[in-house]
């Protein structure tokens, strides 16, 4: 997928998650494009490892780095967390341009912000990591996967792993 | 023996004590080397930025090795002596300061008095002793050797000039785990696992491993991207060598207040500053843009790299560097300076055009920038701008550069007044007001420059608007 048609997704995910009032700032745009990429097969490129907040994308950060230099996307202070990342009247018209790529991946947009609209960074760690076990180990039980978590993240705790599990045993459910 | 009286002083005793020194240390010198010359396990070197750099003997070893004396012949700044003359310093020297640095940020952000209990929870490590005495040694090594890999002239092409899937971090990787430098790790007081070192020195997103808290943060404090030392250390040692300001800043007010502090989302630990530190990150965000839109990214620098490659390209065997390792440690800025200087003036030669570019000074010249106007109609404008001058002037007459800044906002937790973690991004109009560093040049040939700006004077306008790509599903 070349740059700017990836950058027309993510200004459209960015878009949808501010409208739904997540806090959209640059945790809450790399979970939702991991789930994008990783749970709806959209095919983005980015690679992810296990870091900060769980999965993460090196290239990911640099791509919205370069949207905002590009002016796609703008940093709007909010309170103690940090900034918001809002697409700009740019990345309407970017959008405008490709009409055909936004049609093809609407339904999968509209999923992710469907399911991690609402919720903040600590939950979408829990979450994003989940998925993560999910794709290492997905043959194992949810309580392996909890517990495979849980050692991974030793501040979620078990039973809060398992509920990760089993939530985005749903949404894979739901997304199938 | 004569009693001697003094000022009602018996002077004896004095005596026999001053005897009885005078043995001792004759007992003790016998025990020295043969040359009488207390042997040192504590070594220093002057240093232009942080005055003195101090190391051990152990560590003096791995200073020594082959890849690191190497080091003296890598321009830390590749051909940029040729816009800024006294920019001739090398890798070598940087990797003194790197790892001079990692050290005392290590010491400052592990201080009994500077860890929360929370931080503690969360990184069990701070509270063992020998645990905290091994991680410094591997983070110092690490900091030493986080430039072993680097090619000739540094970063100049290395993505065209190495193998598929190799850059200079895997070469780094290599020689750290290489047999000449395992048998000094473990050699070492306490012996290193060359894996620890490897992993600090390439950091999460090269090392492709996986890493604990503990070891994520060690990695931050060599290559993070808010406070990691060798970018602290290159912005100060670049200016101070260039001759220019931009890079510099109160990088000692900013160390005394790095902390390892809860991020305020999650509580995940993460390098941060003390409130009163603010300021000194926003001087360091300011001072890497200024100094990158300055000197790193000069246009006349950026096209000399641009030739460089080139003439590599028609150098090298196969058009690439070897990535054997005894071959990597032959080759220079040396080999490659001496070559380009022959092939400059011997026709003969391959790269001979390439090298006359850069040793005569006849590189290409800036024909389009990237500029915000262009940038509202099409933001891929510079691309558009070169695809129809090389149609226009030949491939051979063109050239294209771009850059845009890596790493994400300038977002880290302060430590505040009262205890609690904020975003920095929270408390500082400054650092969410800096912009982001970016480049697109379009250069041509010096002999073709008039023609060209007339040429995109014409249509300048056109190829803005009909370039803009649209290939849409």
């Amino acid at each position: 997928m070349n740059r700017l048609k990836q950058d027309a997704l993510l200004s459209e995910l960015a878009d949808q998650l501010n409208r739904l009032g997540s806090w959209c700032g640059e945790t809450h745009m790399q979970k939702a494009t991991y789930f994008l990429q990783g749970l709806r097969k959209v095919p983005l490129g980015f690679d992810f490892i296990l870091y900060k907040h769980g999965p993460f994308s090196f290239d990911l950060r640099d791509e919205l780095t370069s949207m905002r230099a590009d002016g796609f996307l703008e940093l709007h202070a909010q309170g103690q967390y940090g900034p918001s990342l809002v697409p700009t009247r740019r990345s309407t018209e970017l959008r405008q341009d490709y009409p055909k790529t936004l049609k093809k991946y609407e339904a999968d947009i509209e999923f992710v912000c469907d399911a991690l609209g609402n919720q903040n960074v600590a939950e979408l760690e829990k979450l994003a990591t989940a998925l993560y076990v999910y794709f290492q180990r997905e043959s194992s039980s949810q309580k392996v996967r909890a517990k495979i978590l849980h050692d991974l993240k030793s501040h979620i705790s078990l039973s809060d792993s398992l509920d990760a599990v089993k939530q985005v045993d749903t949404l894979i459910q739901r997304s199938a | 023996m004569v009693r001697i009286k003094s000022n009602g002083c018996d002077l004896f005793g004095e005596v026999l004590l001053l005897q009885w020194l005078i043995i001792c240390v004759t007992v003790s010198a016998s025990n020295m080397p043969k040359s009488g010359k207390i042997q040192k396990h504590e070594h220093e070197v002057r240093d232009p930025i942080h005055v003195f750099i101090h190391f051990d003997s152990d560590e003096r070893k791995v200073i020594d090795s082959r890849p690191l004396q190497r080091l003296r012949h890598i321009h830390q700044l590749a051909l940029t002596y040729l816009i800024y003359p006294s920019a001739t310093h090398r890798r070598f020297e940087h990797s003194l300061g790197v790892m001079d640095l990692a050290g005392k940020v290590f010491d400052i952000v592990v201080k009994d008095q500077n860890v929360s209990e929370e931080v503690r929870r969360f990184l069990p490590e701070i509270n063992q002793e020998n645990k905290l005495m091994y991680w410094r040694r591997v983070l110092r090594m690490a900091a030493l050797c986080h430039d072993v890999g680097h090619l000739p002239f540094s970063h100049a092409a290395e993505d065209k000039l190495l193998p598929e899937g190799w850059n200079h971090e895997r070469l780094t990787k290599v020689i750290i785990l290489s047999e000449e430098m395992k048998s000094i790790w473990a050699a070492m007081t306490p012996p290193l696992r060359p894996e620890d070192i490897v992993k600090l020195a390439l950091g999460p997103r090269k090392a492709d491993l996986n890493f604990s808290r503990w070891e994520t943060i060690l990695s931050e404090i060599i290559v993070g991207d808010a406070f990691g030392v060798d970018r602290i250390d290159y912005l100060l040692r670049d200016s101070h060598h260039a001759g220019v300001s931009y890079g510099k800043f109160d990088h000692h007010r900013l160390l005394e207040t790095l902390r390892i502090l809860p991020t305020p989302a999650t509580r995940e630990p993460a390098l941060g500053v003390e409130y009163g530190g603010l300021q000194s990150a926003e001087a360091l965000v300011i001072a890497r843009y200024l100094i990158y839109s300055q000197v790193y990214f000069h246009s006349v620098r950026r096209i000399c790299d641009i030739h460089l490659c080139d003439f590599l390209a028609q150098w090298l065997s196969g058009s690439k560097f070897s990535t054997e390792l005894e071959s990597h440690l032959s080759m220079t800025d040396n080999e490659v300076t001496a070559a380009l200087i022959s092939a400059a003036f011997d026709a003969s030669k391959p790269g001979h055009e390439a090298a006359r570019w850069i040793i005569c000074r006849e590189h290409f010249r800036v024909l389009y920038e990237r500029n915000p106007t262009d940038l509202a109609v099409n933001s891929e404008s510079a691309s558009a701008i070169f695809d129809a001058a090389v149609k226009q002037f030949g491939a051979e007459s063109v050239r294209a550069d771009k850059y845009t800044q890596k790493g994400g906002s300038h977002d880290f937790p302060v430590l505040q007044r009262d205890g609690e973690p904020v975003s920095s991004l929270a408390l500082s109009e400054t650092l969410k007001a800096i912009p982001i560093f970016a480049i697109d040049y379009v250069f041509v040939k010096p002999e073709r420059r008039l023609e060209a700006e007339k040429w995109l004077e014409t249509n300048h306008d056109a190829i803005i608007k009909e370039g803009r790509a649209k290939e849409d599903e």
